[in-house]
């Protein structure tokens, strides 16, 4: 036999084609477990699972939220807050019921915790103030021709 | 720039969502608004029907909210338009409404109109609403024996739904154990077995291979449901036990009521998509005058042009695109078996043998379609 002639069958040596046929096997033992329910149902999950990665990756907020969490400074902050949470929710759960009235409200304003938090909040709502006036500023720029 | 969109079907709700993605810079800066007007707050998946009619689908499988399918950046209406005013370019809602526009798209699609043939409406069941798929569900649920005579009118949506409904009566009867009690006999308008001639010289063996009866040349004249038969304008006839119609179908009444085409259908410039003599208005799917298919594949490549040269005209002034006259159908040949057919104005289908699959793929296409309706596929 020329090389003219040659298939490609003829150049596969035993093992080659045993491995083709275990694949070919893989594939048939794949078809026959498949269903239209299944099919049905992946396809389901992966058009909403496209759908909502497609919605995530082109939220600019959150693009924006997550390129800032993933700063270092950021990092610590999630941890501080992470552990907050939890000693918060131990010491709140632990803790008898608050009394109320003016007494009990200056006793918590007096404790250096507090006043942290505070400052914490303030600069927080400062900050955002300032970006959603710069955002409003920009987007009321040209209107409809 | 503002850009209304008539119709919240496959063409329109593609044609929105693209357009909205390629110029969501420009609508972030109020440079461009993008309004859709639709006569539902629903979005129905019209394909699946076929399944309904044979119990492989519910009817609520077939719904979602238009709303939840449109991007958050366009202007919503559910208040389908009554009066076009092109000349001056607005469009006046059932609610009053008068809307304004720079460029206008109409999608308003096309519905059945058995009424055009005597005694359909009566004695034809059918499949292209919810309500006549589900009686014809019930319908073949009931019948043990007898004549199944498939009629098709002109011009119809989806122009391989007549023989996927022979196919599927051949499976759905065999399943049941009663193929040999059944007659299916198949009637089609024309000289040959199916419009598109590699469709016909296809499905012949098929139909012969599968004991199917069929009548070419056989125009639907009138539906005698009180005796069961159905004539022909060619003066045949086939007595039947169960008629089953691909009704034919027209543009809606608002179409022609405004004078903007001939039984519904406006005429179109089939490279550019824009009406005639009228640069700024676009047409898409059913509701073109276009020598292709009136199926939701021609709507949806029809739409991703349209997109494309609307972007381009607000961004760098001229259309860049023509459309080709693309179709691809899927053909289910049975239950669990099909092959798909694509073509443009060029180049007519070329039919590949039925696989599983491909009938696996139209499965999986009948769930990704609401990823294609939001623009992503």
């Amino acid at each position: 036999m020329t090389a003219e002639n040659e298939t490609p069958l003829d150049t596969m040596s035993t093992d080659d084609l045993k491995g083709l046929i275990e694949i070919a096997n893989l594939v048939g033992a794949a078809r026959d477990a498949m269903s239209d329910e299944i099919v049905t149902r992946m396809s389901g999950v992966m058009s909403e699972g496209l759908h909502l990665l497609d919605r995530l990756t082109r939220n600019e907020g959150l693009m924006q939220l997550l390129q800032v969490l993933d700063r270092p400074d950021s990092q610590n902050l999630l941890i501080a807050l992470s552990e907050a949470i939890h000693v918060s929710s131990q010491e709140i759960a632990a803790a008898p019921p608050a009394k109320g009235g003016i007494t009990c409200l200056l006793r918590v304003a007096r404790d250096p915790g507090t006043l942290e938090g505070i400052r914490f909040l303030a600069s927080l709502g400062q900050h955002m103030s300032h970006s959603l006036r710069e955002q409003h500023r920009h987007g009321c720029e040209p209107a409809y021709k | 720039m503002r850009i209304l969109i008539v119709g919240g079907g496959t063409g329109g709700t593609i044609l929105a969502n693209n357009l909205a993605r390629r110029l969501s810079a420009e609508i972030r800066n109020h440079k461009v608004r993008i309004t859709m007007l639709s006569a539902s707050d629903k979005h129905m998946y019209q394909p699946g029907l076929l399944y309904v009619a044979f119990g492989q689908m519910t009817p609520d499988q077939l719904y979602r909210d238009q709303r939840s399918l449109l991007e958050s950046s366009i202007d919503f209406h559910v208040d389908p338009v009554k009066e076009f005013h092109l000349d001056e370019n607005n469009v006046v809602t059932a609610s009053g409404k008068k809307h304004e526009y720079d460029i206008i798209v109409i999608a308003t699609g096309s519905r059945i109109a058995p009424e055009q043939i005597p005694g359909m409406a009566e004695g034809a069941e059918t499949f292209y609403t919810e309500e006549s798929a589900v009686k014809l569900f019930k319908r073949l649920r009931e019948i043990e024996e007898g004549t199944v005579a498939v009629v098709v009118g002109v011009p119809h949506k989806c122009p391989i739904a007549p023989v996927e409904l022979v196919f599927s009566l051949h499976d759905y009867f065999k399943a049941r154990g009663i193929r040999d009690k059944i007659k299916i006999k198949y009637h089609y308008p024309i000289g040959r077995i199916h419009t598109i001639k590699n469709v016909a010289t296809w499905a012949k063996p098929e139909f012969d291979r599968m004991g199917i009866e069929y009548e070419t040349l056989f125009n639907v004249k009138e539906v005698d449901a009180e005796n069961q038969v159905v004539r022909s304008e060619e003066d045949t006839e086939t007595p039947y036990d169960l008629l089953i119609a691909i009704p034919p179908h027209t543009g809606m009444d608002v179409i022609q009521e405004n004078n903007l085409g001939v039984g519904g259908w406006i005429p179109t410039d089939r490279f550019k998509l824009t009406m005639k003599d009228h640069d700024n208005v676009y047409v898409l799917g059913d509701t073109t005058n276009l020598p292709v298919s009136k199926t939701g594949s021609a709507a949806h490549f029809e739409a991703e042009v349209v997109a494309e040269n609307i972007a381009s005209i607000i961004k760098i002034g001229t259309p860049v695109r023509d459309y080709d006259g693309k179709v691809y159908c899927f053909i289910e040949t049975g239950h669990d078996s099909a092959t798909y057919a694509m073509f443009d104005y060029q180049n007519p289908p070329d039919l590949k043998p039925s696989s599983k699959p491909m009938h696996w793929f139209k499965m999986s296409y009948n769930q990704m379609y609401w990823t294609s309706v939001r623009g992503l596929l």
